[in-house]
């Protein structure tokens, strides 16, 4: 099948932050995802599909339901009884992909089931993958993640918690890694979003319409030419987006080597004690966030700016502390923390 | 799977209460296992999971939300059945569990009934399984280990008393404890093999430890002098039954044998207490344990009980009601001093912000016209039984769970068992007709494939569905109301209402009438952020058009019914009755307005008055409108007293 053509990353105006959240979290996947809030029309879905285009090569064991990591230890069972068996694990290179969850998608098709053909053919039990399968490693997207079934939102929050997927219904028994960035996207108005859900995203942005005149005709602009000739939009982008997926690559191979001083650690800490959000997710988060901006940056060191705009991203979703509190983030409160710890 | 890369029970930092009682659990199974309680990100799962390192050769089985109930009692063996045309059971989780830990992650999100099952199933040592064509028992023998968030509805009180023990976890305060929190989070995750090899010394230690305090367990004993103590403690708590002892003693025996004692300490006895009895424990919420800061602070003892006798029918269960009749709240612990400190605090704070209030609503105020004023939400109304946190006030939110479990025809929900087919099969369980149609394979003639499925094996799914209710409030936001302490009651009920919608996931609309018409302040909608802004920047004056408000609300709830017929909308009407605005060709607003409350009636809306009226001469007028509606009617006086989500639950 031939891949429709998709609207290129880098021809998106404006957006930044959404941008910078959904490549943060390519170069680093431990981030958590990232939950997009906007109305409709600002480009997310447009966003996030666009975003495949950009995802970097990896390692995976060539033939794994799972797409196992062969230098990893968090190997599948059938992965595990190989690297027994055979001492070795057989290779290959895939593409980090995005994999959709569909609003609609029930719970046996999310977490995998009874093989009935199988079963009925053989008369054995045998697992079938779902959903949370294809999304080990990769990018599960779900679009108006506000309205997902209660459900199926209780199995994701079940193998987000721990990077497993454990399966016991209908007759089977299996469980398998399920590592993948959560990106969700939602319009606030039609409903909230579980705290419990929200608090699994590692980032949190919210994109509003360009306000900009010039940047409006822009992306009209832009949206008409990739209309009337997506073949000749896309190759004029061509450069900008292998420039951007190179960065990345470059990005994710720096990382390791990015370090951060106990200092901003302890500013970090006092920070969020002083904010009173909740656990300590959100430290971490900040931190891991500060590190990869590093690394995008080319740096090898994170500072006190890179901390500042991780804090962005990562604090105003978790301010909320109980229903109906106001759970606003006071900007001008982690400033001017954040000024004086410097 | 994967086990060596779990995140070591030694490198968890602090938490040192629930640490204690994971072991207490892993040491003695009749301590009754642990529920960890507590906000999110504070490490109650890596802890939970992390006890694999302790327990040698068990296993950890983790009993995910996921679950068919085939699975968690087992079921025909499908192979067997096919192969050798014999009916043989296939164990389910409860019998793999045996011998081994059982942990269910956010517990409070799993079926109420399953989850009930398993915790009896284990507490009386014994599965029966009856169920596709399988007749079977065998014993269960584990400990279960579960966590849950609150945040989305705790577990109602006769399912925490399953529990031998609950310990909360909450983040930790002090700033260097949290920087090594991150620094070890961060070494965890740049080299997992590494971090766990430097705590392995540790954990191999403590697992030892373990061992050796499972050990040395039947040898310890318990004077008469340390019962005396545990009965005392207990009977101080007004635990319900006798179980609670029975926890108290096994977690004594465990923390001794752990201490390498073959007898107990007084101290045992309390430090066991700190686990054993704060979710079964009836006290004064300023002496929780493990209370979590809320709105309600000031609620008194007196409240309590005035609301349990306001609500002796609260609850369903015999058990419960018995702790209706509980006389008044025990003595403290000796751990409830840190949390009386924090109280103090709670409270300054909450006086401040509502100093602030009473200012940012006399800005808002100037903002508008003359006869209009913006009433701020009342926060401190008092429906004290609403706020409900694990162990603030047990009897609550008991039955609770998410509000109303539907049975659905629609193939979506939760597949939770197949049955047999009423009329035509429209939802399959292939599972179950696969289980059904095993054991005669070998009677049946080859087709070909394994199986030969007739149609007598073909089962229906049933599926369940926890929708939330609708409610549509229709509020009189006339002039009439508008004095200003009435609107912020009114306010603060409604305020009220939404939180409990929020917890329920209830969708939630709002119309407002007032002037000489009716608006709709929020189409219905999922959003109660949403509904709650708008109740805070509604703005009172002028009439009522209190027939318009109600033709709006029957239109409203008339066309959600077309579209979802599923949905039971319930209708909260929040006024005065006193309709005053008067259209064209209407001489009686009265009237008008009681004209359509009748066709409310006949549309079979399930509604509820509440009569906002509260001037010394009283019309009655709203009390006219709700016998015409066929309404519950309440007082806003009589609310403050009554419990709303009992109003609520009468409803359903």
């Amino acid at each position: 099948m031939k891949r429709t053509a998709v609207y290129p990353f880098t021809a998106i105006v404006g957006q930044e932050e959404m941008k910078l959240s959904l490549i943060l979290n390519v170069i680093n996947p431990a981030l958590g995802g990232v939950l997009i809030k906007g109305e409709k029309g600002t480009a997310k879905s447009t966003a996030v599909r666009a975003l495949a285009e950009l995802l970097p090569p990896m390692a995976a064991v060539h033939g794994c339901r799972f797409h196992c990591d062969p230098h990893s230890s968090q190997l599948c069972d059938d992965c595990t009884a190989k690297l027994q068996a055979e001492g070795t694990l057989p290779e290959e290179t895939i593409n980090m992909r995005v994999v959709e969850l569909p609003v609609s998608a029930t719970e046996d098709r999310v977490v995998g089931t009874l093989d009935i053909e199988h079963a009925i053919k053989h008369g054995e039990k045998k697992f079938e993958p779902g959903i949370l399968a294809q999304a080990n490693r990769n990018i599960l997207y779900v679009d108006e993640i506000n309205l997902l079934d209660d459900h199926v939102v209780d199995v994701l929050l079940d193998a987000a918690a721990m990077g497993v997927n454990t399966v016991e219904r209908e007759g089977v028994s299996y469980s398998h890694p399920a590592r993948f960035v959560l990106v969700g996207t939602m319009n606030p108005e039609e409903g909230d979003i579980r705290p419990q859900l929200l608090d699994r995203f590692g980032l949190s942005v919210v994109v509003t319409g360009e306000h900009d005149p010039l940047q409006r005709v822009e992306v009209i602009k832009r949206r008409l030419a990739y209309e009337n000739d997506a073949e000749s939009f896309i190759a004029g982008y061509k450069e900008a987006q292998e420039e951007l997926a190179e960065k990345i690559i470059a990005a994710g191979k720096l990382l390791p080597e990015v370090t951060i001083d106990d200092k901003l650690l302890e500013t970090v800490a006092k920070l969020s004690v002083e904010l009173g959000v909740d656990g300590h997710r959100a430290d971490i988060t900040v931190i891991k966030t500060a590190l990869t901006l590093a690394a995008f940056n080319g740096r090898k060191q994170a500072n006190l700016d890179d901390l500042k705009e991780a804090a962005k991203l990562v604090l105003p979703h978790r301010m909320r502390r109980r229903p109906f509190e106001e759970g606003e983030l006071d900007w001008n409160k982690v400033e001017s923390f954040l000024a004086a710890e410097a | 799977m994967l086990k060596n890369n779990l995140y070591p029970f030694t490198a968890v930092v602090g938490q040192e209460e629930a640490k204690k009682a994971l072991l207490i659990a892993l040491v003695n199974r009749r301590a009754g296992g642990l529920l960890i309680g507590g906000a999110k990100g504070t490490a109650k799962s890596v802890l939970a999971r992390s006890v694999q390192s302790l327990i040698g050769a068990q296993k950890l089985l983790t009993l995910p939300l996921n679950v068919t109930e085939d699975m968690l009692f087992g079921s025909i063996d499908l192979e067997a059945a096919v192969t050798l045309g014999e009916k043989r059971f296939s164990p389910g989780i409860l019998a793999r569990a045996t011998d081994n830990i059982l942990y269910i992650d956010e517990a409070n999100l799993l079926r109420q009934e399953l989850l009930t099952a398993a915790l009896d199933a284990n507490s009386a040592g014994i599965n029966n399984v009856e169920r596709d064509g399988i007749s079977c028992s065998h014993e269960v023998r584990t400990t279960i280990i579960a966590t849950m968030n609150p945040e989305e509805g705790t577990l109602p009180g006769h399912i925490l008393d399953r529990f031998g023990m609950y310990a909360d976890m909450q983040a930790l305060q002090d700033i260097g404890q949290r920087v090594e929190v991150i620094q070890r989070a961060l070494a965890y995750s740049s080299n997992t093999l590494a971090f766990c090899e430097q705590f392995a010394e540790e954990t191999a230690d403590l697992a030892a430890k373990v061992q050796a305090a499972r050990e040395l367990l039947p040898q310890v004993e318990v004077s008469d002098a340390m019962l005396m103590l545990a009965a005392q403690l207990c009977s101080q708590a007004f635990c319900a039954g006798h179980r609670a002892e029975i926890y108290l003693l096994e977690a004594v025996r465990a923390i001794a044998a752990m201490a390498g004692r073959a007898y107990v300490l007084p101290k045992d006895v309390e430090e066991a207490a700190q686990f054993v009895l704060p979710h079964r424990m009836r006290k004064p919420p300023e002496q929780q344990p493990e209370e979590q800061e809320q709105q309600d602070d000031n609620q008194n003892e007196e409240e309590n009980e005035q609301d349990n006798e306001d609500n002796p029918d609260d609850d369903n269960n015999d058990e419960d009601n018995e702790d209706n009749q509980l006389p008044p709240p025990p003595p403290p612990l000796d751990n409830g001093d840190d949390d009386e400190d924090d109280d103090a605090s709670d409270d300054e704070d909450e006086d401040d912000e509502s100093d602030e209030d009473e200012q940012q609503q006399e800005h808002n105020n100037s903002n508008l016209a003359p006869e209009e004023q913006l009433a701020d939400i009342d926060k401190s109304f008092h429906l004290p039984k609403m706020l409900l946190d694990l162990g603030k006030d047990r009897n609550v939110r008991r039955g609770s769970g998410k509000r109303s479990v539907t049975k659905t025809d629609l193939k979506q929900g939760r597949y939770v068992r197949a049955e047999q087919p009423k009329s035509k099969v429209t939802d399959l369980a292939f599972d179950a007709t696969i289980r059904a149609a095993a054991p005669y394979q070998r009677l049946r003639e080859d087709n070909g494939c394994a199986l030969n499925i007739k149609e007598e094996d073909l089962r229906q799914k049933v599926r369940e569905k926890r929708i939330g209710n609708t409610f549509l409030f229709a509020v009189d936001a006339s002039g009439s109301m508008g004095a200003r302490e009435r609107m912020r009651a009114v306010k603060g009920a409604i305020f009220y209402m939404l939180q409990e919608a929020y917890q329920k996931r209830d969708r939630v609309g709002m119309i407002a009438f007032r002037r000489d018409k009716a608006d709709m302040l929020l189409p219905i909608t999922r959003s109660v952020d949403l509904a709650q802004k708008r109740l805070a920047e509604m703005p009172t004056g002028g009439k009522t058009p209190l027939a318009d408000g109600l033709a709006l609300s029957l239109q409203t709830l008339a066309m959600m019914n077309k579209r979802d017929s599923e949905l039971e909308p319930i209708l909260i009407v929040v006024t005065d009755g006193r309709a005053n605005a008067v259209h064209e060709g209407e001489k009686d607003p009265v009237a008008a307005a009681i004209s359509i409350a009748e066709k409310i009636a006949k549309a079979k809306i399930t509604s509820v008055v509440i009569d906002t009226e509260s001037d010394f001469i009283k019309l009655g007028l709203a009390k006219k409108v709700a016998a015409a509606m066929q309404a519950n009617y309440y007082t806003l006086q009589k609310l403050s007293k009554e419990n709303i989500i009992h109003i609520v639950r009468n409803l359903n």
